[in-house]
């Protein structure tokens, strides 16, 4: 995986280009800062801070924005008056349970496809891909049923079950792939060594772990920012912090500084996930594509 | 330490034969190479004998018991792979630690045997490293360390040095062989190359098509080669082949080509019985059986013309043409003929091998 120095040169074209380029990636940041930059400061505000406005055209009435003074009250608000402690605690263990569990078993399906011939292989991988391709809102209304009956409805087991039925496929395709990669002359070589086929295949879960690290990531992601699933199964008894955050809107009063608020709990954790794993995170999705 | 004997296995893969009713017995102690080209089944033999592959029928004993339903774990047997295998995310240490570690092995008799290892392989100083940080030797010292710090009953080197340069592979085949003496561990070699085989077996087991071709020393496979395709496939430059004519009655026979007539030795003539009513034989010398010159030294000497001269260092590799033909001759640096002069060739005919012309097994 080598990068290598591309050798260029300036043409009146290329430097035409290279400002374009400074120029869009300039538009762009602000595009996507200013969301999180307007919530973060929001957050900080009381209500009638917060929707002072400058003058349209009033450049230097910018200064509005940064003029006023830093309160908590939204952030107590939300663990005081609405239980969010109990719903980021949700929101953890039905990202965090369908994670773990995906692994657990997407490892060890992704594996056996990899390394056993049987037959209808083939048939048994596009199935369990197919489960995906029909969108969520399709399979709510039966799934709604099915978990109904079976008392999942609004319950944190229900909800990491229904976030599994959609992690578990990716993640046999997924790590599949890194399987894949890996020598199998490294896990003869174990069994030669004295190892069980169970310790071979444990002995080169290192050597995935990118890819597990990557799709961890991902299935946190999914779980944590879902709000379909959260809201129609998790209701009432599983509460995450989309749903949450929802209900601070009631029809006689937006609470805007509250969402504000939780919409930067909700935010920070999975900001702060990305950025320590970042380095994973790049090199499992770049992994399973180059052969070495 | 283990007798080796495959008796009668058969391996397919789908409806198709790798291996066909492959009989050996490998001598407890000695070092037996399998010798044959790509796809002749001697890598799935290997992996079969180490468990890795399921033996379709027959029967793979070490000694006085029948291993075929036994998982490589319950074998004994240490193997180096073609790509060596190394664990990649751990060290050089770990790497050799492991069969000791996976048997429950305590720390002590861990440190004592790879230190040991590392110390006969010259590699004490690699311990701390990862393999990515080893060159190719290196490397394959490792995974040889890996198999010899258990003491097994078989090793199975399947084409260990095939990747190392020339230089470092001669140097390998040195160690390799000498290992194995020290050790006194029965070793089963894979290989596709005729010099490692000649230079560091014991035994040699020619294998083409799934079947064994021969079975002997290596001065028996290439002496006394069983057909033409081992004569062909062991030596180099590899062995001249012409397709002749057979003449004569009693005891004078002769072969016959376009650009010759040779009379074969008394004993020569009674290997061959009966054959000369065939009227065809395929005759074969190696390069350095034949000899050349300038000026025709007797009435039998076969008349061509120099092709080509290729200079191999301390030999001189001369093409001949004949009529129909071109054979190559082993000769000396000194020798001073040039391409498009006429030449002489005698053949050596204690040297020589004639070979059936349908199936192609050797008469002697």
């Amino acid at each position: 995986m080598a990068s290598r120095d591309v050798v260029s040169y300036d043409t009146p074209l290329s430097r035409a280009l290279s400002i374009f380029g400074t120029v869009f990636v300039a538009f762009y940041l602000v595009w996507t800062l200013l969301p999180f930059v307007v919530m973060f400061v929001s957050s900080f505000k009381d209500m009638l801070e917060a929707f002072k406005l400058p003058v349209v055209g009033d450049w230097a009435g910018m200064t509005v924005f940064f003029d006023f003074s830093p309160t908590l009250k939204h952030y107590t608000t939300l663990f005081t008056e609405n239980s969010f402690g109990t719903y980021i605690m949700n929101s953890l263990i039905a990202a965090g349970g369908s994670a773990v569990i995906s692994v657990v078993f997407g490892s060890l399906a992704a594996y056996s496809l990899s390394r056993v011939d049987f037959r209808g292989k083939q048939d048994l991988f596009f199935w369990i891909i197919s489960t995906r391709m029909a969108p969520v809102v399709a399979v709510m209304v039966p799934l709604y049923a099915i978990f109904r009956s079976l008392d999942l409805v609004g319950t944190l087991p229900g909800l990491i079950l229904a976030y599994t039925t959609f992690n578990l496929p990716f993640a046999i395709w997924m790590l599949k792939g890194f399987f894949d990669n890996v020598p199998y002359a490294i896990e003869e070589a174990q069994m030669v060594d004295g190892a069980t086929r169970f310790e071979a295949f444990r002995s080169i879960l290192p050597l995935v772990a990118p890819g597990i690290g990557a799709f961890v990531v991902l299935c946190v992601l999914f779980a944590w920012n879902d709000f379909l699933f959260a809201a129609i199964i998790g209701s009432g008894g599983a509460k995450t912090l989309p749903v949450a955050t929802r209900e601070l809107v009631q029809p006689q009063n937006i609470q805007w500084g509250s969402i504000m608020a939780a919409g930067v709990v909700t935010t920070a954790p999975m900001m702060l996930l990305g950025l320590v794993i970042r380095k994973y995170l790049v090199a499992g999705l770049t992994m399973g594509a180059v052969k070495e | 330490m283990a007798t080796v004997s495959i008796r009668n296995v058969w391996k397919y893969y789908g409806e198709t034969p790798a291996v066909k009713d492959l009989n050996i017995t490998c001598p407890d102690g000695s070092f037996v190479s399998i010798l044959g080209p790509s796809g002749c089944g001697k890598s799935s033999t290997m992996r079969m004998i180490a468990g890795l592959e399921h033996i379709s029928s027959g029967d793979i004993m070490f000694d006085d018991v029948r291993v075929n339903d036994l998982a490589p774990k319950d074998r004994d047997v240490a193997m180096v792979f073609e790509n060596y295998a190394l664990y990649p995310h751990k060290s050089v240490y770990e790497n050799i630690a492991n069969p000791l570690r996976l048997r429950g092995a305590s720390e002590s008799t861990v440190k004592e045997r790879v230190e040991g290892a590392a110390k006969l392989l010259e590699i004490s100083h690699l311990l701390g490293r990862r393999p990515h940080e080893l060159s190719g030797g290196q490397k394959q010292r490792v995974a040889i360390g890996r198999a010899i710090v258990r003491e097994p009953k078989l090793f199975l080197f399947d084409e260990p040095i095939a990747h190392l340069d020339a230089k470092l592979r001669a140097h390998m085949r040195g160690e390799i062989k000498h290992l194995q003496r020290t050790l006194g561990t029965t070793m089963i070699y894979v290989t596709h190359d005729q010099l490692e085989a000649l230079s560091m077996a014991d035994y040699i087991a020619v294998m083409h098509d799934g079947e064994l071709q021969q079975w002997g020393t290596p001065s028996e496979i290439f002496n006394n080669p069983v057909n033409a395709w081992v004569a062909g496939f062991v030596g180099e430059p590899a062995m001249n082949f012409l397709t002749c004519g057979i003449k004569g009655e009693g005891d004078a026979v002769s072969l016959m080509h376009k650009n010759f007539e040779i009379p074969l030795l008394p004993g020569q003539v009674r290997q061959l019985n009966g054959a000369a009513q065939t009227g065809v034989a395929r005759m074969g010398v190696r390069p350095d059986a034949l000899s050349i010159s300038m000026t025709k030294p007797s009435e039998a000497a076969i008349r061509g013309e120099i092709f080509v001269n290729e200079l191999l260092g301390g030999d001189m590799l001369v093409e001949v043409e004949l009529d129909d033909c071109r054979i190559r001759v082993k000769t000396t640096p000194e020798f001073a003929g040039k391409p498009g002069e006429a030449c002489y060739l005698t053949v050596n005919r204690d040297k020589w091998h004639v070979f059936d012309a349908g199936d192609g097994h050797a008469y002697f």
